[in-house]
């Protein structure tokens, strides 16, 4: 730690009280989000507003669970958001371990041309895309929409990866060489071992891009393919603006992710602040 | 072993990008008819359009808003999160958790907290006696501050961002450095702005750049809030670019204003990265 630290007992008194004033703020809107879903659904737009509801409720979930599609639309989220990170992290590995131990012009120029490919906005890349997968014969299928996302995830997911392969001594490769492994066998022996930790990270990551997309989801799916983000969108069209429904939909498909962070919060840390502070 | 992932940003990203600038030289019929090329006269349409460089203005301005406060709200929480040491690690967790959220989510949630009549926002405002009723600030559909409020969800969404990435790197600011400051009788605005700031320049170039990138592409979170609207207040390029393209079916002009849209971003990236991160010329 440095000295950054505040030491005086009345500063550091007033700091936390700070703090948890914030962290109250910031927790709110997500508290409120679960808080209304278990309200009825008259009393999710009575005025004036409560924070608390007068009673306990599941309808809001029944009938969001109830609605056509909704269930179909969480397995095809699930369905793209796994394909999608396998792709991205078959992709991501050679070509991170590559840059990282060739260290060839070629190598650090693709790492800006990745980067510039995470500059481009979906709806560029997007129409054009929707008549390459007719021609391919896959329109309006997870694995369209997956490999659509992994354009989004994979410059990230080479740049993440790269900076964890650069932490493992080259030594660790020649050894494995010397003991008669291949390239690719010191790979996978050797190095991947080492960096598990990092490729759950990078895994992480590829996920939720393709968990929380929405605008290749709203140009690449038609019904079949269709993900949670444009079924939650599409509640306010053609329902009315029904808010019971809709915080009990968005409830259910944030609280998996909530969850992860909570739980792989250091893994999590790790992989947001790894590239950026390393400057 | 990079060939893969070469041909696969040149396949899914490159080519289609590719096709996408072909098409702005091209007047397109919609729905399958005939192209005609006519160089640059989609540019000079979109140029003359009051859509585009409203729309243009009004991506800036949203892009500003969000990057500028995000960073000062980021900086705050990292600064105290620093005072306060090892024991705010729970705290750091809890703070993150917007960033896993889906952005149409968020802005769906935040246009629930903002509506006037029945949302929770104005009513505790109204509670601790800043407004007299809910309808008295009309967040989202007042036309004069709705490109404000539809960047409220983004900021909440993504300063724990900021304050990550700078947490993280003021735990590699020299505490030496600021131990003699200190001594030297500096004051904490001197040693913030002095010290503390230049020595994060690099960290904060990245931070402030993917964040800028980010908010100048957000799509999801104002349509649903919003859908562009009241009276086109709120209708960013992303917006404009999709409307022209779907809706009106214009492929032409919406290739030409997308272009336009991605050569500003890239040269916006390139001046920040030299103005802010100036590499080679600081110690990292």
């Amino acid at each position: 730690m440095n000295g950054l630290v505040v030491r005086g007992k009345t500063a550091r008194t007033i700091l936390w009280v700070l703090l948890a004033a914030v962290t109250l703020l910031y927790g709110f809107p997500f508290v409120y989000l679960l808080l209304t879903s278990f309200k009825t659904p008259l009393e999710t737009i009575a005025v004036p507003a409560t924070v608390f509801g007068s009673e306990f409720t599941l309808e809001n979930y029944a009938s969001a669970l109830g609605r056509e599609g909704v269930v179909a639309s969480f397995i095809n989220s699930t369905v793209t958001a796994v394909l999608s990170t396998v792709i991205s992290l078959v992709l991501a590995v050679p070509a991170a371990y590559a840059i990282t131990r060739y260290r060839t012009p070629g190598g650090q120029v693709f790492i800006l041309v990745a980067l510039v490919c995470r500059m481009v906005p979906a709806i560029v890349v997007g129409v054009p895309l929707v008549s390459l997968f007719r021609d391919l014969g896959i329109a309006d299928t997870s694995i369209a929409l997956a490999i659509a996302h992994t354009t989004l995830s994979l410059p990230l997911s080479i740049w993440l990866m790269t900076s964890f392969f650069d932490a493992v001594p080259d030594e660790l490769d020649e050894a494995a060489k010397i003991d008669g492994c291949s390239r690719l066998g010191a790979l996978r022996r050797v190095v991947l071992p080492v960096v598990s930790g990092g490729v759950a990270v990078t895994a992480i990551f590829a996920f939720l891009a393709s968990w929380n997309e929405f605008l290749f989801s709203l140009l690449l799916t038609a019904v079949r393919a269709q993900t949670t983000p444009i079924v939650i969108a599409n509640f306010q069209t053609q329902f009315g603006l029904d808010w019971g429904s809709m915080t009990a939909l968005a409830a259910l498909y944030s609280i998996p992710v909530v969850l992860l962070t909570l739980v792989l919060q250091r893994h999590i840390v790790a992989g947001l602040t790894l590239g950026a502070v390393k400057g | 072993m990079m060939l893969p992932a070469v041909a696969f940003l040149a396949v899914f990203v490159g080519w289609p990008l590719v096709q996408f600038v072909r098409d702005s030289f091209y007047a397109i019929e919609p729905f399958g008819g005939g192209r005609e090329f006519i160089g640059f006269a989609n540019y000079s349409a979109a140029l003359a359009s009051d859509a585009f460089t409203g729309a243009a203005w009004r991506t800036l301005v949203y892009t500003v808003i969000v990057v500028a406060l995000e960073f000062t709200l980021g900086l705050a929480v990292a600064l105290l999160f620093s005072a306060l040491g090892d024991k705010s690690r729970i705290f750091r967790t809890i703070f993150m958790y917007p960033l896993m959220i889906a952005p149409v989510v968020a802005g769906l949630l935040w246009r629930f907290l903002l509506i006037d009549n029945f949302g929770i926002l104005n009513e505790l405002l109204r509670r601790v006696g800043i407004l007299q009723t809910t309808d008295q600030i009309q967040w989202l559909s007042n036309p004069d501050i709705a490109l404000f409020s539809v960047a409220l969800p983004d900021i909440w969404l993504t300063t724990s961002f900021i304050t990550l990435i700078l947490f993280a790197g003021l735990q590699n600011v020299p505490g030496e450095l600021l131990e003699a400051a200190r001594i030297d009788g500096a004051r904490y605005t001197t040693i913030l702005f002095r010290i503390i700031l230049p020595l994060l320049r690099p960290v904060i170039a990245v931070a402030l750049i993917i964040r800028g990138i980010d908010a100048a592409r957000a799509f999801d979170i104002i349509l649903i809030q919003t859908n562009g609207g009241p009276q086109g207040s709120t209708e960013t390029l992303s917006l404009l670019v999709y409307r022209t393209l779907v809706r009106f079916g214009d492929p032409g002009l919406a290739s030409a204003m997308g272009t336009m849209y991605l050569l500003g971003m890239l040269l916006v990236a390139v001046v920040a990265v030299y103005a802010i991160w100036r590499p080679g010329s600081d110690r990292s």
